[in-house]
């Protein structure tokens, strides 16, 4: 250990109260990766401490009171990793199906990209492959990616352009999307828009 | 052939509105990979046109066809549209609310910049129509829709003359086709009335061209016959700006042929034609012809009205959304007022009491007294009043109104029930909502008074600034935000001029209105807007008269304001436009009172009243052929006579809303422009 008012598992705590605070103030923070390494770090220390008490221990009897010590503060570490990653995750599909399951407009903003670490984009990516392979399937009967909250009634819907977001390609042409105007469209065809907050439901 | 006529004069061989519709239909049908942007509405901001777009959505909505709604301030911003639209070759209906009729259309310049299947459609009540729109064939003449009420049967002659004319024309040389030519290219000004102009030429006494060619070609017809073909089609245009069925009366037509009438579509119906006549677009004898049709079907869709209940009081249970027949009052709101201030702020009892005087404010009191109706429960708004003077109300109107000379006091009308949500609604309240939406639910300050703050003892705590409710309200905030954060989002707000904000604010008025037309809270709240408007206007106008601010220059009334609390309202023109109708009712008696003496005939005298705009240094202008009798309504000559006076002086002008006795001069110009109205006038 470096410092010595440090105590096991220290480190493991900030981790777990970051993803506390993540969750009460309702934001993504950015992915501790310091944090994560140091942790590992800490993780082989122990390691390399239960072995060397292990190894002084020749006459083992089954209890050894150190050697507990030490592998109790690893399953915490561990513990609060997976807790960690688990809340990340949690977060980050929570985030995927708000834009309902519009992945290149998630990674396309500068802000959110710069909280993920590298592996979790690659999860969001993998995620969203095994989304669209699971749709695939019966896409022309169900979306499944369509909203529960607010069942729609109707085919289509007046929707206003709060943001500008061009021409849109549908299955029945392309709609040029100006902003402060509205138009009736196919529930269907615009449904991420207004989901991803560039149209806004009349 | 290239106009529609009623369901009722429609055979095989002369299409109708349900043709034309359901040609719509099927050209959006029959290309289902293009259908989503190909139908677009252009809406005229006034209330009948805002109901026929609401009713043709409506009707777009049940046949799936997917639309869209573009509001247009007035004819610069109908050009920027147009250009815009040009640009969508997917583009095949273009429908043309309350504008259009009497633009030429069917020609090259125009419909030529728009993709080749595209068909225009012009349901307007403005008259007269362009005889081009109307009658021309072949190629782009097919491409222009009419939807006329029945009135384009009648004008077979007028055809004639017109068709020979054509043919002249375009079998004369180089120099008429050029004449014609020159008319024709000032399409950006709108001023495109190609008949009426080159009659004002040709009757400047100058030695036509044309009349030395009909030497030369002597087989062709003669001039004394051409001459009166000219004069008939001159005729045509210059009698006279007027309405005919309005807009959303067309629409309702279509959806009866259709079967698909309802409640909600007879009320859009309604309030367009109670519009046209609050606004004195239509005389009291075309709206009891329109109200008849619409009084059989409230009756034939509505449940009788209970019998305790005649005058439309209250709803009969929370799901009450019928409408009723009734007897309006001709007082601003007076549902929604205390009794004197509904009294004082209507136009019919303005001009017969002199209100703004003291001495008519006494009389009000007076008439209030006799009726037995004591200060305090008139000053009481109409909702707490006791409900016996409530059912005596009309009883004792009729008795004592007359003796102030007020016999026109009630017209037939409709109110609306609304469930518990308010008191049943009536149309010419709800126009009146509308109608202030539209001119200042946004991009004006106005103060609004809250109801009932009066009695409370507060007299200077009771107004708050207008807001609009709903998604307008939060609308301001995150727009304010994204200008600064994404380059683009805002940019139509940002600059570019006067121009753009002010059309900007027009459609978000419009979308404003058309909210409120399905959201009865949005309409109710409109409601002390329109109060608002109303105080605005008789403050304006009593101080117009109080300090004789009307000119009388060569048989015209001018009225120019150019200072005032409220001049940010009356550049707005239905505002402008409402003023000037209440002047004129103002002054009918006034004027004919000192002037009956004198002359037997007796005669109007037209109002022109111009506002000044500090924004874009221009005057609004407004030009009013007042009536001689309460409810008559005659043609509007301003037309032609502003875009004479233009043509004499040279001035920039421009149309402020599709009316065209609405425009707007700029500020240099206007003194040389209205010289130049009196002298066309003395001309002619």
């Amino acid at each position: 250990m470096s410092s010595e008012a440090r105590q096991f598992g220290d480190l493991a705590t900030q981790l777990v109260q970051e993803a506390r605070r993540s969750t009460l103030t309702d934001t993504l923070l950015k992915y501790n990766d310091t944090l994560v390494r140091s942790i590992v770090r800490e993780q082989r220390q122990l390691d390399t401490l239960i072995t060397q008490t292990l190894a002084q221990d020749v006459t083992f009897t089954g209890s050894n009171p150190a050697a507990l010590l030490y592998q109790t503060a690893i399953q915490r570490n561990k513990r609060c990793l997976l807790a960690y990653h688990s809340h990340r995750t949690d977060r980050l599909r929570d985030m995927y199906w708000a834009v309902g399951g519009a992945l290149p407009h998630l990674l396309a903003n500068t802000d959110i990209r710069a909280k993920l670490a590298p592996h979790e984009v690659d999860y969001l990516r993998e995620y969203n492959a095994s989304i669209i392979e699971f749709r695939s399937d019966f896409t022309a009967e169900l979306d499944i990616a369509a909203s529960i909250t607010h069942p729609p009634k109707d085919l289509h819907v007046l929707v206003r352009v709060v943001r500008d977001c061009g021409a849109i390609q549908t299955e029945v042409g392309s709609i040029d999307f100006r902003y402060g105007q509205r138009y009736m469209v196919r529930r269907a065809d615009i449904e991420h828009l207004i989901v991803q907050g560039y149209l806004q439901e009349v | 052939m290239v106009y529609l006529c009623p369901p009722h004069l429609a055979s095989p061989s002369r299409p109708s509105y349900t043709d034309a519709y359901s040609d719509i239909l099927a050209a959006h049908r029959r290309s289902p990979h293009t259908s989503a942007s190909s139908v677009i509405i252009l809406v005229a901001p006034d209330v009948d046109a805002l109901c026929a777009g609401r009713m043709l959505a409506e009707l777009f909505k049940h046949d799936d066809v997917m639309h869209r709604i573009v509001p247009v301030a007035g004819g610069a911003h109908f050009n920027n549209v147009c250009e815009e639209l040009a640009e969508y070759t997917e583009l095949h209906t273009l429908i043309l609310l309350n504008m259009g009729s009497i633009m030429e259309l069917a020609r090259a310049d125009f419909i030529g910049n728009f993709a080749e299947n595209l068909h225009v459609h012009i349901i307007d009540s403005q008259r007269p129509q362009s005889l081009q729109n109307l009658f021309v064939g072949g190629e782009e003449g097919e491409r222009v829709v009419v939807w006329d009420d029945g009135g384009a049967e009648e004008m077979s002659e007028l055809r004639a003359a017109w068709e020979a004319l054509m043919e002249e024309v375009s079998e004369d040389g180089d120099a008429s086709l050029e004449e014609e030519k020159d008319d024709d290219v000032d399409w950006e000004t709108r001023s495109s009335r190609p008949g009426k102009r080159q009659s004002l030429a040709d009757g400047n006494g100058s030695p036509g061209k044309r009349r030395k060619l009909d030497k030369a070609h002597p087989n062709r017809i003669s001039r004394g016959q051409a001459d009166a073909y000219r004069r008939q089609v001159e005729k045509h245009y210059s009698s006279g700006y007027w309405h005919a069925q309005s807009t959303s009366g067309t629409v309702y037509i279509l959806a009866t042929v259709l079967e698909r009438v309802d409640n909600d579509l007879l009320w859009l119906a309604i309030l367009g034609l109670t519009y046209q006549y609050v606004i004195c677009r239509i005389s009291r004898e075309d709206y009891e012809k329109y109200h008849s049709i619409y009084h059989d079907e409230v009756a034939r869709l509505n449940p009788p009205a209970p019998a305790n209940d005649s005058y439309g009081l209250a709803a009969v249970g929370p799901d009450d959304h019928s409408l009723r027949t009734t007897e309006e009052l001709r007082f601003a709101l007076w549902r929604h007022w205390s009794l004197y201030d509904a009294m004082c702020h209507s136009s019919y009892v303005a001009g017969k009491l002199g209100i703004w005087k003291e001495l008519g404010r006494k009389k009000l009191t007076g008439l209030l007294a006799k009726m037995g109706f004591s200060t305090l429960q008139t000053q009481q708004l109409y909702a707490h009043m006791d409900m016996d003077l409530k059912r005596d109300l009309r009883d004792k109107l009729e008795a004592i109104a007359p003796e102030y000379g007020m016999v026109e006091l009630s017209y037939p009308s409709f109110v609306r029930c609304h469930g518990y949500h308010t008191q049943p609604l009536s149309a010419a309240d709800a126009v009146e909502g509308l109608t202030a939406l539209l001119d200042a639910a946004t991009g004006i300050r106005m103060e609004v008074e809250v109801d009932g703050a009066r009695n409370g003892g507060e007299w200077f705590g009771g107004g708050h600034v207008w807001r609009a409710t709903g998604k307008w309200m939060t609308d301001d905030v995150p727009k304010g935000r994204m200008n600064g954060d994404e380059d683009g989002a805002g940019v139509e707000d940002k600059g570019e001029g006067e121009e753009s904000t002010l059309a900007s604010w027009t459609v978000k008025n419009f979308w404003n209105a058309f909210d409120a037309l399905s959201d009865i809270s949005c309409l109710n709240e409109s409601l002390s807007l329109a109060k608002s408007v109303h105080r605005a206007i008789i403050r304006t106008g009593s101080s117009i008269i109080d300090k004789n601010d009307i000119r009388m220059t060569k048989g015209y009334n001018i009225v120019t304001i150019r200072q005032g609390p409220d001049l940010e309202l009356f550049c707005q023109p239905g505002a402008l436009l409402r003023l000037g109708l209440w002047l004129a009712d103002a002054l009918r008696d006034r004027i004919q009172g000192s002037a009956i003496g004198k002359r037997t005939r007796r005669k109007t005298i037209p109002l022109i009243l111009a506002c000044f705009n500090e924004r874009a240094h221009a005057y609004l202008i407004v030009g009013i052929n007042s009536a001689l009798d309460f409810g008559d309504v005659p043609k509007n000559e301003f037309g032609g006579l502003f875009l004479a006076a233009q043509e004499y002086s040279h001035t920039r002008m421009r149309y402020a809303s599709f009316e065209t006795h609405i425009v707007e001069v700029h500020e240099a110009d206007f003194e040389n422009f209205v010289g130049e109205v009196y002298r066309v006038n003395e001309r002619y």
